[in-house]
């Protein structure tokens, strides 16, 4: 087992248990040892089933498509901000772990340490710091047009975006063994940052200066 | 894997991401939903970088990151000026600036 895959299983248990941390806060508290019940009898039931996909990365990739996509619409369905930035989390931790199918360790290394551990952090102290209660529902406050509206015109932009993908023509395929041994790797990511793009990188420490001097100034309570 | 495989992924998180923004009020919910459609672009590049054997999708991915973390910050200093003037966050509140 290479460091790779011990990496790989670490990041899916903590898929696992942050969305089942994350379903335990969406339900009621006599509905939560019936959701563990169901997740684990899932689990062993998809093993059972076929242990041979076990080994294969295209059956864990759609899994953790799966949770991606399935985590993203309790954002957008869950009335209780909370249950949103849990789920949030786990789709973070899901892109971290495609990141590193696709060969970009140090973009999941940052994905995890910065996208899960300093924003969503940031996220869960305002809810928590504002003391947020549950929507009034999705249920339409004058608004009710304008959301099916909304999803009507969502469905034909995934439509667009899906016939743009469908029609690329053939593209090469590179299997995981064919990659240049730097790929991916914070040393190459730093070569090019501090080369080709070393403008930018300035700029962007700029950019991050003034929205910490940004964001002291609008959270004060009086400017003096 | 093939690349079409992350795209179609991405391609969905960017349009849940795109509802969301439009269905719900909660700012902090607004903010969420437009990580997670930085997400799916930050996806896509790292699938076309893969495919294309190229690093500088992963470097696009970088300067992405960077900008959502300013973004988020400076985001979540409105929504607390804002709560601590109309105590809610609720955009639909907000309406100053509406024509």
């Amino acid at each position: 087992m290479t460091e790779r895959d011990v990496v790989i299983r670490l990041l899916l248990g903590l898929i696992v248990v942050v969305f089942a941390f994350a379903v335990i806060r969406a339900l009621a508290p006599a509905r939560t040892v019936l959701a563990g019940a169901a997740l684990a009898a899932g689990a062993v039931a998809l093993v059972a089933l076929n242990p041979a996909a076990l080994a294969n990365v295209e059956f864990w990739a759609g899994l953790v498509g799966f949770a991606a996509i399935l985590s993203a619409l309790m954002i957008v369905i869950h009335p209780n901000p909370m249950v949103s930035v849990l789920f949030l989390i786990v789709n973070l931790f899901c892109v971290a772990l495609f990141y590193l199918i696709l060969n970009a360790q140090f973009l999941a290394a940052i994905q995890i340490i910065i996208y899960a551990g300093a924003i969503m952090v940031l996220f869960l102290f305002v809810v928590m710091l504002l003391n947020l209660k549950a929507e009034e529902g999705l249920t339409a406050r004058g608004g009710g047009p304008q959301r099916i509206g909304a999803v009507i015109l969502g469905g034909l932009f995934a439509g667009l975006l899906f016939d743009a993908i469908r029609d690329r023509g053939p593209q090469p395929y590179f299997e995981p063994g064919s990659f240049a041994s730097g790929f991916g790797t914070a040393r190459e990511l730093g070569g090019l940052l501090f080369t080709r793009y070393l403008f930018a990188f300035e700029a962007a420490s700029l950019l991050l200066i003034a929205a910490m001097i940004g964001a002291v100034i609008l959270a004060k309570r009086r400017l003096r | 894997m093939r690349a079409e495989f992350f795209l179609l992924v991405a391609a969905l998180l960017f349009t849940i991401g795109c509802v969301g923004v439009l269905v719900r009020r909660n700012a902090i919910v607004i903010l969420m939903c437009i990580e997670l459609m930085l997400n799916a672009v930050n996806l896509t590049f790292a699938a076309f970088a893969h495919e294309s054997q190229s690093m500088t999708g992963h470097v696009f991915v970088f300067f992405v990151m960077t900008v959502a973390a300013a973004e988020a910050a400076v985001g979540l200093a409105i929504i607390i000026a804002l709560f601590r003037r109309r105590r809610t966050t609720d955009i639909d509140d907000a309406s100053l600036l509406r024509w």
